[in-house]
């Protein structure tokens, strides 16, 4: 294929037809269908939802779009947002893709500092990939925000708030991880190789900088115990986004490594088996020993009402299943595809229910027993609510499964200028 | 200045009149769920006897709000009157600040696209040189009073003066500003108030609402 050379790095000439319209990317469109189907949903919601206020009527008499919208106030959902619980599937989307793509990328820099050669063989492509993750988180969160009004994190910042931080956490950490990629992919290897050590350290600080902010976002917010009360929330993030960053690595590494590291693509799996298996165990024992510390009002939730179900599906799928699948046979040093594969699958799955939960659990404990005596509800007509949970709405679902098709379409239009996923030779 | 408010909750006969004096002083989005001001209601049986309290409430005006220590663009801000207020024009949504809330206070108003809460009447009577509230003036049963905690010689703080009271999940630290003060009746406070609440005097509470401010200041 011709190239065109560009700041060192060869960036392939290709047809818009070959960039746009390729196997993979009418894939990523069907996911990104739904995607635009939900942000259209969320707009139609948020800006055009027909509202009303006492005030409405007295200054547009016989309107019927006031008449409308007070069938709404009445008859209506109440918007898209609910009092109770403000943060749902986006937050749970987001810190998935985010976290698992740091996962991914804080995986991939420690075996680059470690000299790990099977990864710094692939480590373009498993970069790009965690890249492509936070992409996809990003997707997800800016639809859940509204960005008519996002001028004022530029204009009047809040430095000490988790959600400011977010701001230049990721500019700096898309440029800096866009920067590792290039030092892989560039010709240049004379100058990178003096530099390599200090990126790498750096590198491992922004992404330890990167749990630590994301932990503070749930942190400050007082009320919510479960958040407050996880022992170490950094830790329990960066062992959880390991394991779901290895389950999305072993998936990732059949369908585009398989053939072409062929020699090695046994040890590569062994080794993430490792990980994986040592993931778990951690993960486990974090999760065994978190809830002897969590405020036993949201573990009672968690464990044993509103959420226990999905709690120990989570349980089963990320952490028990995998494990006895990955375990045997462990020391005979081979690699069952079929178990690798359904392993992988579990966890990537397991491990968004996961975060669903951890989320959605927050919230889970009502805040209306405010003198003590037993949940208040709010009209004679309410229901006393002992366990918030709303179904989350058709927008942030699609817009959830459009945040797929942002991974594979950026993965893919990358991967086809610039050829990461190709073993190197580091 | 620092605004606040007594709720003699006692009285209250779940009349709803501050709810709609707010929605209608305020324009607050009509809808069951967009209150800046309710009434909650908690049944009980006491000896066998069935009871209902009613506990009117709305949004703190915390002296240590965590609402606006998550707000990124500082859309939730505090005045100089020691009020919490949201400024619309700045609220991104991202809903932290409705996470970082105790009480529920906060609620998205969906014509502004933005988080709305209680102002204390603030935008439409307070800063207009008035002295009360519209939930204050509207109540049949006097159950709020509002006024300023730096004035000795107000109605307010006499009144914290001489009667005991409480605050709502104290627990959290956040030192709210409303002031529920102790029922006469003990068996009505017997069956309206936590066992875990701590009761306190002018005295006691004062020191605390000092000790925050000076960390707000500092």
């Amino acid at each position: 294929m011709k190239t065109i050379q560009f700041l060192g790095v060869d960036i392939n000439k290709v047809s818009i037809l070959e960039l746009f319209f390729n196997k993979t990317m009418l894939f990523a469109y069907i996911f990104l269908a739904f995607g635009f189907f939900g942000i259209y949903e969320v707009i139609n919601e948020r800006y055009f939802l027909l509202t009303a206020n006492s005030l409405d009527a007295g200054l547009h008499p016989g309107s019927a779009e006031v008449a409308n919208a007070f069938k709404e106030a009445i008859f209506g959902t109440g918007g898209e947002v609910k009092r109770e619980s403000p943060w749902t599937l986006y937050i749970s989307n987001y810190i998935y893709m985010i976290y698992t793509g740091s996962g991914i990328i804080f995986l991939v820099t420690l075996a680059e500092l470690f000299n790990v050669s099977l990864i710094q063989k692939t480590a373009a492509g498993f970069l790009t990939l965690g890249l492509c993750m936070v992409f996809g988180g990003l997707f997800t969160i800016i639809f859940d925000l509204n960005v008519l009004h996002m001028h004022w994190m530029f204009l009047t910042p809040n430095m000490s708030a988790g959600m400011w931080l977010m701001l230049p956490l990721y500019i700096v950490y898309i440029s800096f991880v866009l920067f590792e990629i290039y030092l892989l992919i560039s010709k240049n290897k004379e100058w990178i190789k003096k530099i390599a050590f200090i990126i790498l350290l750096l590198g491992i600080s922004i992404d330890i900088a990167e749990y630590y902010i994301q932990a503070k976002l749930f942190n400050m917010n007082t009320a919510r115990h479960l958040w407050t009360t996880y022992p170490a929330l950094p830790l329990y993030f960066i062992i959880s986004s390991f394991l779901a960053a290895v389950g999305v690595m072993i998936s990732y590494s059949y369908i585009m490594l398989k053939e072409s590291f062929k020699e090695h693509f046994t040890q590569l799996l062994l080794l993430l088996k490792k990980t994986t298996l040592i993931a778990i165990i951690a993960l486990g024992a974090y999760e065994a020993t978190a809830f002897l510390f969590i405020d036993k009002k949201w573990a009672n939730v968690i464990l044993f009402s509103g959420f226990h179900y999905e709690f120990y599906i989570y349980a089963i799928l990320a952490i028990t299943v995998p494990f006895g699948l990955l375990i045997y046979r462990f020391f005979q040093n081979k690699i069952n595809n079929t178990l690798m594969i359904i392993s992988s699958i579990l966890i990537i799955i397991g491990t968004f229910i996961g975060r669903f939960i951890f989320v959605y659990g927050g919230n889970a404990y009502p805040m209306s027993d405010r003198f003590g005596k037993g949940f208040e509800r709010y009209s004679e007509y309410d229901t006393v609510k002992e366990f918030i949970f709303f179904f989350p709405h058709i927008s942030e679902i699609c817009i959830v499964l459009g945040s797929v098709g942002v991974v594979i379409a950026a993965f893919k239009f990358i991967d086809t200028l610039l050829n990461v996923s190709k073993v190197s030779e580091h | 200045m620092n605004f606040a408010m007594a709720l003699d909750y006692q009285n209250c006969i779940n009349c709803k009149a501050c709810e709609v004096a707010c929605k209608q002083e305020n324009g607050v989005q009509l809808g069951a769920d967009k209150q800046r001001i309710w009434v909650g209601q908690n049944e009980d049986f006491i000896f066998g006897k069935p009871s209902v309290n009613y506990y009117p409430s709305q949004c703190n005006h915390c002296v240590d709000a965590p609402c606006v220590s998550v707000c990124p663009t500082h859309a939730s801000y505090f005045t100089p009157e020691g009020l919490v207020l949201t400024d619309k024009d700045k609220c991104i949504l991202c809903k932290g600040c409705m996470e970082a809330c105790p009480y529920d206070a906060r609620f998205v108003d969906d014509k502004f696209v933005a988080v709305d809460k209680c102002t204390f009447c603030f935008d439409t009577q307070i800063s207009q040189g008035e002295t009360t509230t519209a939930c204050q003036a509207t109540c049949p049963t006097k159950v709020r009073l509002f006024g300023d905690l730096d004035d000795k010689e107000g109605e307010l703080v006499q009144l914290l003066q001489s009667r005991k009271f409480f605050v709502l999940k104290e627990s959290e630290g956040t030192i709210p500003k409303l002031f529920y003060i102790f029922p006469e009746d003990d068996t009505f406070a017997l069956s309206s108030i936590g066992k875990d609440t701590t009761i306190h005097t002018w005295d006691t509470f004062k020191p605390l609402i000092d000790a925050a401010m000076q960390k707000r200041n500092a």
